[in-house]
Order: C-alpha cells, then sequence, then structure tokens
C-alpha cells in the first residue's frame, strides 16, 4: 500500500470546507517542509510548492484543498442550528449525520444533524427526502444562548466520519474529494526529494482553495503561474454501481485512475488524452478513459486562464462522493500516484509543449 | 465563391478537435496576411499590419469550431453510445447521418417509442453497420468526436441549405475580407478561434495573447422571419450585415456600433441591426479578458441554426465581407 495513505488519513480527518483551508494547509506545509525550492501562499489562501527544473517550461500540478461543508445560517430559540450548503450536496446523504461545527482557529465541536422522527412525520412527508430548510444540527445545547457559547452564524460543519479500510484494499471517509489528490502531490514531492531528482520541468505543486464553489483558487492560482502544462489530480464520480446502465457508469474502481476527455468544464486537447494514457501504457500503469461527460474541476479555468493552458485532469474513482462515506480503492491511489509521478518527471521533450 | 465555402465547411472540427481545420483555414489565408500563428488551445491568429502612426488593435473573432458527438460508450453489440459537443438539437439530428474525425459514418438513432420531449443524449446510439464491439473499435474509440455529415445546396436565389454555417461561414467572411484588403490602418488580427460551442473558451486565451482595442465577434445569428420564433427577433435573412448590439452574453460597446453603422451608410454596404434576447458569441470574452476590449459584432442572418439545415442567403455574406474589409481600412473606428 502508498505511504501516502497514512498521511490522505490525516488529511481527510482535517477540517477544511470552502474558504474555510487553513486545518488542511497546516497538515500540507508540515509535511512538506524542507522538500521544495520555494513556496508562496497568495492572498486567497493557495499554497504553491516549487520545486525549480532544468528548463524554464512550468508543470502545473494541481490539487484543491477545500471539501464539500455545510454553514450555519441561523441559530433557533430552542438551540438549534439551521444551515445553508457549501458546495453540492444531494440532500438524502445529511439526515442523521455525525458533524464537526466550528471554524478556523476554534474547537469543533459535535453535533449531528437531526430532522422530525418518522412517529412525527405527515403522511405527505413520509418516504420523502427531508428538504434542507426543514432539517436542523443539534449540538445538545438548550437555549439560544447556551448554543451562542460555541457556535456564531457563518461557523462551518464538515462531516465527523472515520478513516477506515475494508475489504480488498478499499478505503472509505470523509473529504477523499480531493484530499487524495493532496496527498498524491505530497508523495510526488516527497519522491523527488528522497531521491534528489532535478525535474526537466519546473514544478508548481499547488494546493488550491475553493474549488466546490467557483473554483476561484484554480483561476487565481493559475493565472499567477502562468504555466505550459498543468495536471489535475481530482476525485470523480464512478457509478458502478448496481442500477445504473452499462454505458452510464463514468468508470470501474480498481482500473486505475481515469482520464478525461470532456467534462462540463472543459474539452481536453486531444494531445494531451493522448499523453496522459500513453505514459500509463509506457509504463505499465493502469488508467482508464473517463466514460461519461458530467461534472466538472479545476481544470475549466487552469485550460482558459492567461494565453491558454494545455491541461490535461487525471482522476481516482470514487464511490458515494460528497457523502460522509467517500470510497475508493488504495491500488487507484498507487496508479494514480505512479502517473503523477512521471508526468512530473517527464522529459519536456516528450510531452505536447515541446 | 461557394465553392471556398463548401471546402471549410467540409472539413470535420468538433470542440478541441480543430487541429484540421486549422491547418485549412491558415493555409487559405496565409497569402493574405504578414504572418500566421497557433496559441497552446489551438487559436490560429493571423497579423496584417497596418500603415497608419498611431494604431489600435482590432481582433476579429470567427470560431472554427462546430457542435458535434462525442463518443462515451461502446456497446457489446457494436451500437456506439455518444453525448453532445455542444447544444444539439436532437429532434433535428434524429436519424441524421454522423462523420466521425476519421471519416467513419454511422447513423444516429433514437432508442424506440421515446417520446418526442425525452429525445436527449442518453436516449441515442450511433449505428455504424457492424455487429460486435470488435468491429466498432476498429473504427471509433471512446473520446473520439463527430458531427452531422456536412452538406451545402443551392436553394431559390442566393440562399443555400445545409451545415455547419455555424460558424464556417465567419471563418470564410474573413478569409475573403483578408484577401480584400490591401493597406489597411490598424493592426488587423484575423482569428479563427477553437471550442466557441461549448462557451466561449478559445477566445479567451486568443484574446489574452492578442490583447486587442477592438473585438468584433463575426458569427451567425438566427433570423426571426421565420414561423414561431416565440420572441421578437428582429433580425431578417436577406437585409444585409446584422451589427450586434447585444445578445445574453455581450452589451455591445455603443461607440463601435454606431461607428459600424455609419460605415455601413458610407460605403452602401447593406445593414440592419441585431437585438438578439438569447445566445452568446465571443464578443463577450473580447470584451472582458485581460484589461478588456471595445467589442461588438458583424452577424450573419441563419435560419434554423444548430440543425442539418441551416438557411443563409449569400448577399448577407457579401455584405458583412464588405463590412469587414470596410473597417480594417478606417482610422478611426
Amino acid at each position: 500500500m502508498a505511504k501516502g495513505i497514512e498521511l490522505l488519513e490525516k488529511l481527510c480527518q482535517a477540517f477544511g470546507p470552502t474558504s474555510c483551508e487553513y486545518d488542511v494547509a497546516d497538515v500540507i506545509c508540515e509535511q512538506l517542509e524542507g522538500k521544495y525550492d520555494e513556496h508562496t501562499v497568495d492572498f486567497i489562501g493557495d499554497h504553491v510548492f516549487r520545486i525549480k527544473g532544468k528548463t524554464d517550461k512550468k508543470l502545473m500540478l494541481s490539487a484543491h484543498m477545500d471539501e464539500v461543508g455545510l454553514m450555519i445560517s441561523g441559530i433557533d430559540e430552542h438551540g438549534y442550528l439551521h444551515f445553508q450548503p457549501v458546495g453540492g450536496f444531494d440532500v438524502k446523504v445529511l439526515c442523521g449525520r455525525k458533524l464537526f461545527v466550528g471554524n478556523y482557529g476554534k474547537e469543533k465541536i459535535s453535533g449531528l444533524i437531526a430532522s422530525k422522527a418518522i412517529h412525527q412525520q405527515s403522511a405527505e412527508e413520509r418516504g420523502k427526502a427531508t428538504p434542507i430548510d426543514k432539517m436542523y444540527i443539534d449540538i445538545g445545547a438548550t437555549s439560544k444562548e447556551d448554543a451562542e457559547k460555541y457556535v456564531e452564524v457563518g461557523d462551518y460543519a464538515v462531516f465527523d466520519s472515520d478513516f477506515v479500510k475494508f475489504g480488498d484494499g478499499m478505503i472509505k471517509g470523509k473529504a477523499v474529494d480531493d484530499r487524495l489528490g493532496c496527498a498524491i502531490l505530497c508523495d510526488v514531492i516527497d519522491y523527488i526529494h528522497e531521491n534528489k531528482i532535478v525535474p526537466d520541468f519546473d514544478l508548481y505543486f499547488c494546493f488550491t482553495v475553493r474549488e466546490e464553489v467557483g473554483r476561484s483558487g484554480a483561476l487565481v492560482t493559475a493565472n499567477r503561474i502562468q504555466p505550459d502544462m498543468a495536471l489535475v489530480l481530482e476525485a470523480t464520480a464512478v457509478g458502478d454501481i448496481a442500477d445504473t446502465p452499462d454505458h452510464k457508469r463514468v468508470a470501474d474502481t480498481g482500473k486505475g485512475p481515469t482520464v478525461s476527455f470532456m467534462d462540463n468544464g472543459t474539452a481536453y486537447l486531444p494531445e494531451m488524452v493522448d499523453f496522459a494514457m500513453g505514459l500509463g501504457e509506457k509504463h505499465n500503469i493502469p488508467c482508464q478513459l473517463k466514460r461519461y461527460v458530467s461534472g466538472g474541476n479545476d481544470a475549466g479555468h487552469i485550460h482558459k486562464s492567461s494565453g491558454g493552458v494545455k491541461t490535461i485532469a487525471v482522476s481516482c474513482p470514487t464511490r458515494y462522493i460528497h457523502s460522509a462515506s467517500c470510497v475508493f480503492n488504495s491500488a487507484d491511489y498507487d496508479s494514480m500516484y505512479r502517473l503523477a509521478r512521471q508526468t512530473a518527471l517527464c522529459p519536456v521533450d516528450e510531452t505536447p509543449v515541446k | 465563391m461557394i465553392n471556398d465555402l463548401k471546402a471549410i465547411m467540409n472539413v470535420p472540427g468538433a470542440p478541441s478537435r480543430e487541429a484540421l481545420i486549422a491547418d485549412k483555414l491558415s493555409e487559405m489565408i496565409k497569402p493574405y496576411v504578414d504572418e500566421v500563428n497557433k496559441d497552446p488551445l489551438g487559436n490560429v491568429i493571423a497579423v496584417k499590419h497596418g500603415k497608419a502612426k498611431e494604431k489600435q488593435k482590432i481582433m476579429f473573432c470567427a470560431h472554427m469550431d462546430e457542435i458535434g458527438f462525442i463518443v462515451t460508450y461502446i456497446q457489446d453489440n457494436g451500437l456506439v453510445r455518444v453525448t453532445s459537443a455542444g447544444y444539439i438539437d436532437y429532434i433535428a439530428a434524429s436519424n441524421c447521418r454522423v462523420r466521425f474525425e476519421n471519416g467513419t459514418v454511422g447513423v444516429l438513432c433514437p432508442e424506440g417509442k421515446t417520446e418526442p420531449k425525452d429525445l436527449k443524449a442518453d436516449k441515442f446510439y450511433i449505428d455504424l453497420g457492424v455487429k460486435t464491439k470488435k468491429e466498432a473499435e476498429r473504427r471509433v474509440k471512446i473520446g473520439m468526436t463527430g458531427a452531422v455529415v456536412p452538406s451545402c445546396v443551392k436553394l431559390a436565389g442566393k440562399r443555400y441549405a445545409g451545415r455547419p454555417f455555424d460558424d464556417r461561414v465567419g471563418c470564410y467572411i474573413l478569409v475573403e475580407a483578408a484577401k480584400k484588403v490591401k493597406a489597411p490602418a490598424n493592426d488587423i488580427y484575423f482569428v479563427f478561434s477553437v471550442q466557441e460551442e461549448v462557451g466561449c473558451r478559445g477566445s479567451r486565451t486568443a484574446s489574452f495573447n492578442v490583447r486587442p482595442d477592438i473585438g468584433i465577434a463575426v458569427d451567425v445569428t438566427p433570423s426571426g422571419d421565420v414561423v414561431g420564433t416565440g420572441t421578437n427577433l428582429c433580425v431578417k435573412l436577406g437585409d444585409g450585415a446584422a451589427i450586434k448590439v447585444k445578445d445574453n452574453s455581450v452589451m455591445c460597446d455603443q461607440k463601435l456600433v454606431a461607428s459600424l453603422h455609419e460605415l455601413a451608410k458610407k460605403k452602401n454596404i447593406p445593414y440592419q441591426t441585431e437585438v438578439l434576447t438569447y445566445g452568446g458569441t465571443d464578443a463577450s470574452s473580447m470584451q472582458t479578458v485581460a484589461g478588456g476590449s471595445r467589442a461588438g459584432g458583424i452577424s450573419i442572418p441563419i435560419r434554423f441554426c444548430h440543425t442539418p439545415n441551416e438557411i443563409i442567403d449569400m448577399t448577407d455574406v457579401e455584405a458583412c465581407v464588405d463590412l469587414v474589409a470596410a473597417v480594417c481600412e478606417e482610422k478611426d473606428i
């Protein structure tokens, strides 16, 4: 099993909803201490670690630090918290979940999402997903005043979910999207550092903020670096679950990372798709084409930033994405790490940038 | 004349797969400009330097990409599943022939008994005439693009039906204007952009690279002179070059709109005003990229846009060529 999994556990357990990624960045900074040539943080919180290359061609490797979460929008007289989603949620995954409620620099307290018990539901309400405005967070407070000792409007909540290994190499946790990409970036930096490699590309490892809402972190970072090529590391929905017909499945868990040819934000250049798939083939790394056109990621902003960037997105197939229990296969993590490493260390003239 | 347009229409180029049409257009415009460059996303940027002392940069932008399909899955029985690259009218595309970028042809079929209102990408498959997945995979692969087979037939007068006029007719106009203009006043950038149909993406990076003072999109605009358009569209087929005031993506620079009106009047070029209540063009990205530019559009009226039989009138096309050429030769725009 890749050693990065230990780091991934730490990253997944960190509290980092959109625009509040500080705890995640702290874990990354600690991990990477002394392993880079240059470290910059921009005004919205993107962290960029540079490892100088032999050439001036810039390769941006990027993963986002934020996770989907909730924002506290009100506290009622009984001490219950009302909330709004931050990022895309299926409301059905929320009911009954354990949460951490808090903010940067504050102690995180436990809470859970409650809604009306089945006994109290009307015939109309039964069997239906409870809408978000009828759900509330219970932090055990007895009154508004009591709740306000711990929480204020504008604080966040994220899932409280264990990182669990199960089955044959399967792993379950929260925030796999996209702490998995962050862990892989750290692994690649570790490898370069331990082996004292000077890469051909000038490498910019970018840990971006705010992907789940508007992707502004990647936009700012790409415009600042103005790279020649970009690799986006992501987690993607899979759809290899019961009752999804074959042609609507996005990918298969266990068959390696996906390479995207198109999603809602990007029509990837064919030379970039061929480059990524070809690199996999050359180094015997299992890869698969992402088969269904859906979703989007930081590539959407990166490829059309500044004068245009040749961009590819590589993603780990992840079941039940954007829920408390994202599930992925550690073999896919391993393959994705190897593909990212090979991309980072690829000679410039063997890439579409030459 | 029409043969040059047909040649431009015949080259495949779904969004992000514009390499072939980019080569074709580079080759066509090369003799009439000072340099031709390509940017990282594949935009073709042709430059003709001006003779004025204090020059402006004027960027004309016509997109090379056409709406199309992209293969997502190949079934065991050899039927090919696709999704849209750009906005497809699936009622119009039902049972049409589709040509892939490598020349393979198939038929786009809806699943049996699908109600017209349910005709969406995931209800379609392409029949290549093969019996197995293996045979299909020899012809197409996942991620490959295609489009409804191009065609262009003459109707009455100077009107033609076929596809893709959107926006190969704009590309044709830029090539013809480049031929016509001998000594431009300002620096003229003729840009053939990529990926307009998926959200005006190519023109963003092209504008960043060019940094124009004035950006003019040369693209088609729906004409309102057909039955049941449902909205108030003022443009009419055959009434001349349409000078854009707005669409859903851009409010054009009013001084530029006025200059274009005056210029058309002065040169006796038939023109009309375009106020489009929906849609978008590359003008939007030219207006806002980097430090921004004064943006507008010279549009070609079209009927039944994004269907296998779009209709245009060559008198409008000629007017657009004349107006683009006139802008190139005018110093103060």
